[in-house]
């Protein structure tokens, strides 16, 4: 199989939602981090995550096994800090292979939930 | 130059006046009488894992790092006297070279023994206590700087008063503990809704050695942990958890964890009964109004009830419920309005974890409050071991001038 992707994307649009409607987690308001690792080797990934008015933080650190996807929500995202909700950031995703990545949203703060799934930006 | 103090999350920083590192108890006990003669104060480090000011000095801060080993062992009586000094990591692991073990322990190891005794550090489990049960005697260093024993053989009320004495009727110098024989645990970690951990509490509670969770508040799910003994633990299931890791090995290796991220905690103790309730009210104001800055969770334990004077399981069997917040974000706003829900199930603060009650709110809480104080004016008159958060946490000022 080719090698597929990129090692570095940016996403630049980001603001999880605050409230959620509905049970939890299954409608819980959130934005995913999809990724591919279509490779033979695990991707060690970096997210380094910015802000309006303060200095990135980072790297939250994920592995991605090879011939697998991972998606993790930047809501649970802990190490090395609990990001806001409805705060605008931007962040660089960062990889040692080539991975491939999507951003999406998910608000359920009215019961009528909108979706929306983009491309990361492939920045190499 | 004196270097800054820092505590392990690095919410607390302050510059000794000097440090200090004796090598013996006379030494120790020469240099409290020097601060006792010329009014001076002096308050003594452990390893800097708790987060409240107990040992915030501008003054003398004392280093007890070359207090360290096993002091005495009676096989017999399982029973081991070790200096006041050493990490509660290197303690396990020599209580093990002795085939013996503490009952229980907490989350972590990285306190100082006598750290974790002085706070009243615990871990969970209906049956067991907080480590401070462990201790029947020793020796302290009071505020004349005379070397004083306690054995509970002696003076079974001083020692009750001991176990959680905050720093403030000594320096400990050696610690008499009696033990439980060396176990093996098997480990478990569960992932799950809250609400169906919340509907099966009281069997997880009752069936596991061991059992506390952690709920995640911005996804409502929980993670469970359960400790058995490894020839009891097959029987334990948890039909609506998946097992996402387990482990087995000896107490002092499975319980303690490694925490690579650090944090900001503030824990109290309720009566048991109250536990279930209080929770469903954290949880329900935590994500009213703290979901945008709080992700971290927030951890669910029992203890036993014990009688040191001023445990936070004192008399009333417990649930402790602790919140945690990233060390580089802001907890302030946070705990303090947790705090108030806190308060009105009758909450006991953990002491070595951020709260903030004082002594004309304490007071009512402890039954022995009064005596313990009276016992901490006999040890230490004018005041030694006072520091300005101690003074106004027990509502007792120094009775001698303050060093100028």
């Amino acid at each position: 199989m080719k090698i597929i992707g990129r090692t570095t994307w940016a996403i630049p649009g980001g603001r999880i939602p605050l409230n959620s409607t509905g049970p939890e987690p299954d409608f819980t308001s959130n934005e995913e981090l999809c990724i591919l690792n279509a490779g033979y080797q695990d991707a060690k990934v970096e997210i380094t995550v910015f802000y309006e008015s303060r200095d990135p933080v980072g790297p939250y650190r994920i592995t991605v096994p090879a011939k697998r996807t991972r998606h993790v929500r930047f809501n649970d995202l802990i190490a090395p800090e609990a990001m806001p909700l409805d705060t605008d950031y931007a962040c660089i995703v960062d990889s040692d292979v080539a991975i491939v990545v999507q951003f999406n949203r998910r608000d359920t703060s009215r019961a009528e939930n909108a979706l929306m799934g983009v491309m990361a930006f492939p920045v190499d | 130059m004196q270097q800054e103090w820092t505590n392990w999350s690095g919410s607390l920083r302050f510059t000794p006046g000097s440090t200090e590192t004796p090598s013996d108890e006379e030494e120790l006990a020469q240099l409290v009488c020097r601060a006792a003669s010329d009014g001076r104060t002096v308050r003594a480090a452990g390893a800097g894992h708790s987060s409240s000011p107990l040992v915030q000095t501008e003054d003398i801060l004392v280093s007890m790092e070359r207090f360290r080993g096993v002091e005495h062992h009676d096989p017999g009586a399982r029973e081991v006297t070790v200096k006041s000094g050493m990490m509660l990591r290197e303690a396990n692991r020599a209580f093990l070279d002795l085939g013996l073990a503490l009952e229980n322990l907490g989350d972590v190891d990285l306190q100082s023994l006598v750290g974790a005794i002085g706070t009243g550090t615990h871990g969970t489990g209906r049956r067991f206590h907080i480590l401070s049960h462990h201790l029947i005697g020793g020796r302290l260093v009071n505020g004349r700087g005379e070397i004083v024993e306690f054995p509970m053989e002696r003076d079974s009320e001083f020692v009750l008063a001991a176990r959680v004495a905050l720093g403030a009727l000594g320096i400990f110098t050696a610690l008499r503990l009696r033990l439980v024989p060396a176990f093996r645990l098997h480990r478990r970690e569960w992932c799950a809704h809250i609400e169906d951990c919340l509907a099966d509490l009281d069997r997880l509670i009752e069936e596991n050695r061991n059992f506390d969770f952690y709920w995640y508040p911005r996804s409502d799910e929980a993670k469970l942990r359960t400790l058995n003994f490894p020839e009891e633990d097959q029987k334990t299931t948890i039909p609506y958890a998946r097992c996402v890791k387990e482990m087995s090995g000896w107490s002092g290796e499975v319980i303690p964890r490694q925490r690579e991220l650090r944090f900001d905690e503030i824990e109290f103790f309720f009566p048991a009964e109250a536990g279930p309730r209080c929770f469903r009210e954290v949880r329900k104001r935590v994500k009213a109004r703290h979901r945008k800055s709080v992700g971290w969770r927030v951890l669910y334990r029992t203890i036993a009830a014990d009688n040191a004077y001023l445990s936070g399981a004192h008399s009333r069997d417990s649930v402790t419920i602790s919140l945690h917040q990233n060390n580089t974000l802001p907890y302030d706003e946070y705990f303090r309005d947790i705090e108030h829900i806190f308060r009105d199930y009758g909450g006991r603060p953990h002491w070595g974890k951020k709260h903030y009650l004082k002594a004309g709110d304490l007071r009512p809480l402890y039954p022995m409050w009064d005596r313990f104080l009276e016992l901490r004016q006999r040890m230490d008159p004018e005041g030694v071991f006072l520091n300005p958060y101690l003074s106004e946490l027990l509502g007792c000022g120094r009775t001698a001038p303050l060093h100028a």
